[in-house]
């Protein structure tokens, strides 16, 4: 067989192998490191497999684990008749964080881009103050807000008492019921990714509209929930799945906050053991990689679902300019 | 022309590379030597003296062998774990693991080589260490190695801190039965000081501003903080079948009680609030100035008793509520990892680094006492030389009271009970209504549900 000449091809054709020239070495880095260990985990999912020993298959006997009694658990209330306890302890401490942290990321991102979207003096220096916070690595955020949390030496505490009179300040980290709060509050510290996006979508709103809306008489408020939000929805559907993903990945900010406190990784009292921070353990301090793939591949499926209902829903809520929709 | 050019070219660099590929050496190539790595990270040996002096055993090894290249490979301590054992599914083990101690070895126990063999082979010589040393670490089944340096624990005490509050130091007398819990509890709670200096004895002391607690042994978990109260069982939850769990005896119950009651009761432990602002200062607990009495091990002394703004001196562990004393104890070896290669070389370092000749310079280095009794004198004249003027006869006689079972002796699924009874630590510190013996019930329950799921499938 005689491959043409490069010469003799046409400029179409030396194109494409051009670009599949190019493309190659991302298809073999994503096959190799991404689809393979994916399969792997996969196949690992179905075994019993702590790396000394051969994997051995055990069929789904780690997805029994993680599921049994949960009839038992929901019928006496008690939720030490799961089979696996921290299973459904992590997913509840991880849901929470999501229901709390991702609709407030979502809207004080978008409020600060709102602000920062104004005609003001010195709005860029303005931008680049907000957007500083969230290109400084996580580790040290994390580090920063340890010491702000402190109970005895934070100044957040002394704030609340002298500012607002409250005597008996939480102990934020240090507490089962505010461990999960302080870790929102620190995420917001962190927004300035969302609002650069919500920040280029908002200059991209034909200003036509807001003139047209004026010229109705609406008001400013009016102007942002008939015009600004609308036009924005394309840009909150795409900050939500983003957002949506990396709150169930939620690993780095824990692992520096409580792997040296009293009662280790996941303190106070589990109030942190985040989805993540349990399939790390299983992982790397049980070594039951086994179990441990089971529950990545529970946690892939559950975002799975959760990006597709956010996408089935957004035929309800997105506005795609220019999208015309079928009236019947 | 190009093209003809250009498959020239190919072709000669496809053919240099097959010639490349397949020659050989003209000359006999010479016996090749054996490699071993030791991956240190698990405990000690990441400072950079530490490394600096590593590098140079490593160079006294190397310049003395022909057969054998030592190489040290030092990762950071919240890396070890993962580097380890990616080493080991990755085929390429390093030979040696360590210094770490019973809970490394513990935790990863079906990964380490039972030296045995290699022992009876070599009919190796025992008899100059420390009892102790060669016991902490061996069970039915594995013998993890030979002994390198021990840990025992004893007090450090603040002498300013005691002098300040116009009391007595605690007596240096191991046979001084008076110096008991109850005396520790004494004298800790006229240590401890509020913002305004009143102790927990004052009518008008503020706990929400304890500026110095008199006592804190907070750098352990839940096995270890137990173990001084001398159950049946002592550092271990379970019987000695590993089958059924003994959390919740009565001995534990009082000890977690007392801590209980030492926080939130009586103030002189810091709670687990205080434990974090002492963090937070950046400095250890002992050398934050916070506390004035400090139980821990002589691996501490490398990192906590330098340049401190205070006396200090050292003392025995108190005796417990029974009369008995039982001051934990800590053993560090190198390992050898069962899929490594190169195991024979690995034991001939293995013994070179805890040699007479050696183990002296490689135990200052990661700050342990040797496991040899034969080097206690000149280890006696180290530690003269490094920590001018304490009584350092309080760190030999400690060994005499070890724990045993130990505090960080394998159980089954290791980090899982550990993790479960830690988790009771954690409430111990937070919650001062907690109900301590439904506490230590429920430990005990979650305990058992563990051993009974391991049991079940081996």
């Amino acid at each position: 067989m005689a491959f043409p000449s490069i010469q003799k091809m046409s400029l179409a054709r030396r194109e494409e192998l051009a670009g599949y020239a190019f493309v190659i070495p991302w298809i073999i880095g994503f096959l190799v490191f991404t689809i393979g260990p994916m399969l792997a985990s996969l196949y690992f999912s179905f075994t019993k497999y702590d790396i000394v020993t051969p994997p051995q298959w055990v069929g789904l006997d780690n997805y029994q684990k993680a599921f049994s009694g949960i009839w038992d658990a929901i019928r006496s209330g008690d939720p030490r008749q799961f089979g696996d306890p921290l299973f459904w302890k992590s997913l509840q401490v991880t849901l929470y964080y999501a229901s709390l942290a991702l609709p407030l990321n979502l809207i004080f991102s978008m409020f600060l881009a709102v602000l920062l979207n104004q005609k003001v003096p010195g709005v860029n220096v303005w931008r680049t103050i907000y957007f500083l916070p969230s290109i400084i690595a996580g580790v040290a955020v994390t580090l920063l807000w340890v010491r702000i949390f402190n109970p005895r030496l934070g100044i957040l505490n002394p704030f609340l008492t002298n500012v607002f009179g409250i005597k008996s300040p939480p102990q934020w980290l240090g507490d089962p019921e505010w461990a999960v709060p302080a870790l929102v509050i620190m995420s917001l510290w962190s927004v300035g990714g969302s609002m650069i996006i919500y920040l280029a979508g908002l200059q991209g709103v034909p200003t036509d509209l807001y003139d047209a809306a004026k010229v109705d008489g609406a008001n400013a408020w009016q102007r942002f929930w008939n015009v600004t939000f609308p036009m924005m929805t394309p840009v909150i559907f795409y900050n939500l799945v983003l957002g949506m993903i990396s709150t169930f990945q939620y690993f780095t900010q824990v692992y520096v906050a409580t792997s040296n406190s009293l009662g280790g990784l996941g303190s106070p009292q589990h109030s942190t053991l985040f989805y993540n921070v349990y399939l790390y353990q299983n992982a790397f301090r049980y070594f039951d990689m086994g179990y441990a793939s089971t529950l990545a591949w529970i946690l892939f499926i559950i975002v799975l679902i959760l990006t597709a209902l956010i996408f089935r829903s957004s035929d309800v809520w997105v506005y795609y300019e220019g999208q015309l929709r079928g009236r019947g | 022309m190009k093209n003809k050019l250009f498959k020239l070219l190919a072709l000669f660099a496809m053919a240099s590379m097959v010639l490349a590929a397949c020659s050989g050496d003209a000359t006999e190539a010479p016996a090749e030597k054996q490699k071993v790595t030791i991956l240190v990270g698990f405990g000690t040996g990441t400072d950079p003296d530490q490394v600096t002096a590593q590098e140079a055993l490593a160079k006294k090894f190397n310049d003395s062998h022909d057969n054998i290249t030592m190489e040290f490979l030092i990762v950071p301590n919240e890396e070890a774990t993962e580097r380890f054992l990616t080493m080991v599914s990755g085929g390429n083990a390093p030979q040696l693991v360590g210094p770490h101690g019973t809970s490394t070895i513990a935790r990863f126990k079906e990964y380490w080589e039972d030296v045995t063999p290699y022992i009876e082979k070599d009919k190796y010589d025992f008899s100059d260490f420390y009892g102790p040393a060669t016991t902490i670490n061996t069970y039915p089944d594995l013998n993890a190695g030979i002994p390198l340096g021990i840990y025992p624990s004893f007090l450090f005490y603040n002498k300013d801190a005691f002098d300040a509050a116009g009391l007595d130091y605690p007596t240096h007398d191991y046979a001084d039965t008076s110096w008991n819990i109850d005396a520790l509890k004494e004298t800790a709670m006229k240590l401890t000081l509020d913002a305004n200096d009143k102790t927990p004895n004052d009518a008008d002391f503020d706990p929400a501003t304890i500026k110095q607690w008199g006592y804190a042994d907070t750098w352990t978990d839940m096995r270890g903080q137990l173990t001084m109260f001398g159950a049946v069982d002592q550092g271990r939850p379970t019987t000695d079948d590993y089958k059924t769990a003994t959390f919740n005896a009565p001995e534990r119950l009082l000890g977690a009680q007392w801590i209980h009651d030492g926080v939130f009761k009586d103030h002189f432990i810091p709670d687990a609030a205080g434990q974090s602002a002492i963090d937070s200062t950046g400095a250890d607990p002992f050398g934050s100035g916070q506390i004035a009495i400090w139980y821990s091990h002589t691996w501490f002394m490398s990192e906590g008793l330098n340049d401190l703004p205070f006396e200090y001196e050292l003392a025995p562990l108190f005796y417990n509520q029974n009369g008995e004393r039982i001051a934990r104890i800590h053993a560090d070896m190198f390992t050898m990892v069962k899929s490594a290669d190169n195991k024979d070389a690995a034991w001939e370092v293995m013994k070179w680094l805890t040699d007479p000749e050696q183990i002296v310079d490689v135990c200052k280095i990661y700050g342990c006492l040797p496991a040899r009794i034969s080097t206690e004198a000149a280890y006696s004249d180290f530690l003269k030389e490094r920590y001018p003027g304490i009584d350092y006869s309080v760190i030999f006689k400690a060994i005499d009271y070890l724990d045993s079972p130990h505090h960080e002796g394998w159980v089954p699924e290791w980090g899982k009970v550990n993790d479960a009874l830690n988790n009771i630590q954690s409430i111990l510190y937070t919650e001062p209504e907690a109900d301590v013996q439904a506490l230590l019930d429920q430990g005990n329950a979650d305990l058992q549900k563990i051993l009974d799921e391991y049991w079940a499938s081996h």
